[in-house]
């Protein structure tokens, strides 16, 4: 009895907790103490349904993995609010105010990028309690706005990542999960933005203007009061407000049907780009007029004056997140952010660049009837859907590489076979008939090309997501120079077939002396794959002759032979024949034998220089294959000399071992020689 | 091998003794399973869902569980829900349990 009444008093909240028609809660602890006491170990009480497996997926209450709602700081957003941990306005220090305000809004950046990397949008974008009540924001004018835009703009990310449907859950989480994301009137959210663009963009005007003109300018309030720091703060907040604004239209540019809005989003694109920079220039002025930061750990502040923003509490909304395990989130840092990679905007690139490409995508003859039959549609397809996957983020994109492997060989298979049942082997064709041959050879070759493309980056993205070990690179590397030797084989054969066509069309006598010397040129395509075969074949025949002289630092697999790991790694090229007649034994004859004083003699790793070399020259405006071929040069001088340093001093002194790092390349690996 | 089918006799005799035995504990908390339960937890928020099992150390086992919690941290303050699923509540974390049930279950849960 008195138990019972102890546990009515000490939990009073218990009583709002209805439960039914006629019944009350009646406390079992006291029999449940009992039953355990009678239990004998590892027996369960539990019904006829009960299955342990399943009991396994269980949530554990207050294991801070499972557990998303473990009461933190606060109980509630309204709490939160209630003890002033988002204020509107910030202070009623105008100066402080909008140090604050751009912090926010340098969070929220960081947030969305986070975001944009894969974590969910309750505890990154709406970790902010100021985007979780819309209205309490209204009265400030810049924080309302910048708001509103936000939301806008996630909002538009979630539905076109939703269309194109090129995700998969984990990336990135479409669903809201009750988050404010429809605040009212958000699409209003640009001209919101523009007023206030416009009146920062007065009160800079103010600012430098000379005294004398001042005074007739008096009539604008200035942006804060200290009247030293104005300008930079009006520059600072205007290039935030301009990123968001045309970050915005591209996204709505984006949107719009058949490719219409491409031009101005790139235009926008490349404007956001500018701001960006403006953004990242900023920081100095704005760490240097904050208020109480410390040097050290700047690099993984979140906003650009290095403070702490207002307003932010991630746990808050922990249980809205989707139902994943509670994940603690480390938000990007702000350097890191902005030192977007190769001034593509993290992720939204592309897909910009994905729908260009295929309105480039090469037909030989666009309107021909041929592209009615069956199996060019279905090439078509199989064309979208790769063009889909290579959206997608590594892991997944590499899973469905893989498997559509088979899915191009079948195709190329069909089309041969249709080729043959259309034009037979007869060597007289009719005139007309010609460009329908014309046109199969081109696609067959093109989907050759396609398939030992597709193999090649299935290999290449191993290494991105660190599927090999050490032990592995060599067979690697002699599959990537086996694929791409039959990949430059076919471009080589593309270019020499649409060399052909234009020949046909307007050959001139005079120019025959010219057409044979084009004819034994290279096409740098080619040369850029040569470069790549070379290196790939030195890694392959250093390796094995480095394992072979037992010079290599690699630890021993104790669970398969290398052969089990041969047909794990390639399985699915094998069963796709990509390429035909390759084995584990082709590779084994193929590097059995390698030495490393015959290495020295024939260097591939020169050859590849050389190529690349050449090969620079001919892409003098593609600064992305000028990178790559730099970087190709330096991984090959450095294991060139690595390989020469080892050959000769190697005998000599039985501690020099060699190991592999990617310093140069990323998928290329760099030769380092040391003692052990 | 005496002693233990002298135990199990004893315990057969008396399952439908009025006398409270060792076992008669378990068959009661046995008779309560698929039934609703309240579990309170140290940090103030509670589950409610159908109690599916338990073990020696007392930890319950909740199905289509739903979580309340208060919106602040006084006591008079409305209640927020959120479902769970299958839930796993350690006995230590758990700080009371209830059974919903008629007042004359009640009462004899008492006498127990």
């Amino acid at each position: 009895m008195a138990d019972d009444a102890a546990a009515a008093v000490s939990v009073p909240e218990r009583t709002s907790i209805p439960s039914g028609d006629d019944s009350v809660w009646a406390d079992v602890s006291p029999l449940l103490e009992s039953a355990c006491k009678d239990l004998r170990d590892g027996e369960l009480i539990h019904g006829d349904n009960f299955n342990l497996f399943a009991a396994m997926s269980a949530l554990e209450i207050m294991d801070p993995k499972m557990d998303s709602g473990i009461v933190c700081k606060y109980y509630s957003i309204d709490e939160a609010i209630e003890n002033g941990a988002a204020p509107v306005p910030i202070s009623i220090n105008k100066t402080v105010d909008v140090q604050c305000t751009i912090d926010i809004m340098d969070h929220l950046l960081a947030c969305e990028a986070t975001w944009h990397k894969g974590h969910s949008l309750a505890q990154t974008v709406f970790s902010c309690i100021y985007l979780l009540r819309p209205d309490r924001t209204s009265s400030h004018a810049l924080l309302h706005s910048y708001c509103r835009v936000i939301r806008a703009t996630c909002k538009a990310v979630i539905s076109v990542v939703s269309d194109a449907r090129t995700h998969e859950e984990d990336d990135l989480f479409t669903m809201a999960y009750g988050l404010p994301l429809d605040g009212d009137g958000d699409e209003k959210c640009l001209s919101l933005l523009n007023a206030v663009e416009e009146t920062i963009s007065r009160q800079l005007r103010a600012c430098k203007a000379p005294s004398s003109r001042r005074r007739v300018l008096e009539d604008m309030e200035p942006l804060q009061t200290n009247l030293d720091l104005e300008e930079g703060y009006c520059k600072a907040l205007l290039c935030r407000l301009r990123f968001r604004k045309h970050f915005y239209h591209a996204l709505t540019s984006m949107r719009r049907p058949q490719g219409r809005g491409l031009e101005l989003a790139r235009k926008h694109i490349a404007t956001c780009i500018s701001e960006l920079d403006c953004i990242y220039r900023s920081s100095d002025f704005l760490r240097s007029s904050a208020c109480g930061t410390s040097e050290d750990g700047i690099e993984n502040r979140t906003t650009a004056s290095g403070c702490q923003p207002i307003g932010f509490d991630a746990s808050l909304n922990c249980r809205l997140s989707a139902p994943t395990p509670p994940r603690a989130i480390k938000i990007l840092s702000w350097k890191k952010l902005l030192l977007v990679q190769d001034g593509k905007l993290y992720g939204r690139d592309s897909m910009f660049t994905v729908i260009t490409r295929a309105a480039v995508l090469p037909e030989v003859a666009k309107n021909h009837d041929v592209q009615k039959n069956e199996y060019f549609v279905q090439l078509g397809q199989l064309v979208i859907n790769m063009l889909k996957i290579l959206c997608t983020n590594a892991a997944w994109q590499r899973r469905k590489l893989g498997k559509m492997l088979q899915d191009w060989r079948v195709m190329y298979v069909q089309l041969e076979l249709a080729f043959r049942k259309e034009f037979g082997e007869v060597s007289r064709i009719p005139e007309d008939e010609n460009v329908c041959v014309k046109i199969f050879q081109h696609i067959l070759l093109w989907v050759e090309e396609q398939t030992y493309w597709i193999a090649s980056r299935f290999l290449i993205l191993g290494f991105e997501l660190e599927l090999y070990s050490p032990s592995e690179y060599c067979m690697v590397y002699w599959y990537m120079y086996v694929v791409l030797i039959k990949l430059s084989e076919k471009t080589h054969l593309k270019m020499a077939a649409k060399n052909d066509m234009g020949k046909r069309k307007g050959k001139k006598k005079r120019d025959s002396a010219k057409d044979v010397a084009r004819e034994y040129r290279i096409p740098p395509a080619v040369l850029f794959l040569q470069c790549q075969i070379c290196l790939a074949e030195g890694l392959t025949m250093m390796l094995a002759a480095l394992r072979n002289e037992h010079m290599i630092l690699q630890s021993r697999n104790p669970f398969n032979t290398e052969q089990e790991r041969f047909i794990q790694h390639f399985e699915l090229l094998q069963k796709a024949c990509i390429p035909d007649h390759v084995s584990f034994h082709s590779f084994r004859e193929s590097t059995t034998y390698a030495r490393l004083s015959t290495l020295v003699m024939y260097n591939y790793f020169k050859d590849a220089q050389r190529i690349a070399k050449e090969a620079k020259s001919s892409f003098s405006n593609d600064p992305d294959k000028l990178a790559e071929l730099r970087k190709i040069e330096q991984v090959a001088e450095h294991n060139s000399i690595a390989l020469n340093v080892i050959s000769r001093v190697g005998a000599l002194d039985p501690t020099l071992k060699a190991s592999f790092e990617f310093s140069h390349h990323p998928y290329f690996a760099t030769a380092v020689v040391k003692r052990s | 091998m005496e002693l233990e089918a002298e135990k199990s006799l004893i315990q057969a005799e008396s399952s439908d003794g009025p006398n409270s035995n060792s076992s008669d504990f378990v068959a009661h908390v046995r008779k309560l399973l698929f039934r609703r339960m309240l579990v309170g937890i140290r940090d103030g928020r509670f589950f409610l869902g159908t109690f599916h099992c338990m073990d020696k150390q007392g930890n319950i086992i909740l199905q289509d569980a739903v979580e309340y919690r208060s919106t602040r941290r006084s006591s008079t303050s409305p209640m927020e829900q959120r479902c769970l699923g299958l839930i796993l509540i350690p006995s230590s974390c758990r700080s009371s349990c209830h059974v919903g049930c008629s007042i004359e279950e009640q009462l004899s849960l008492l006498k127990l």
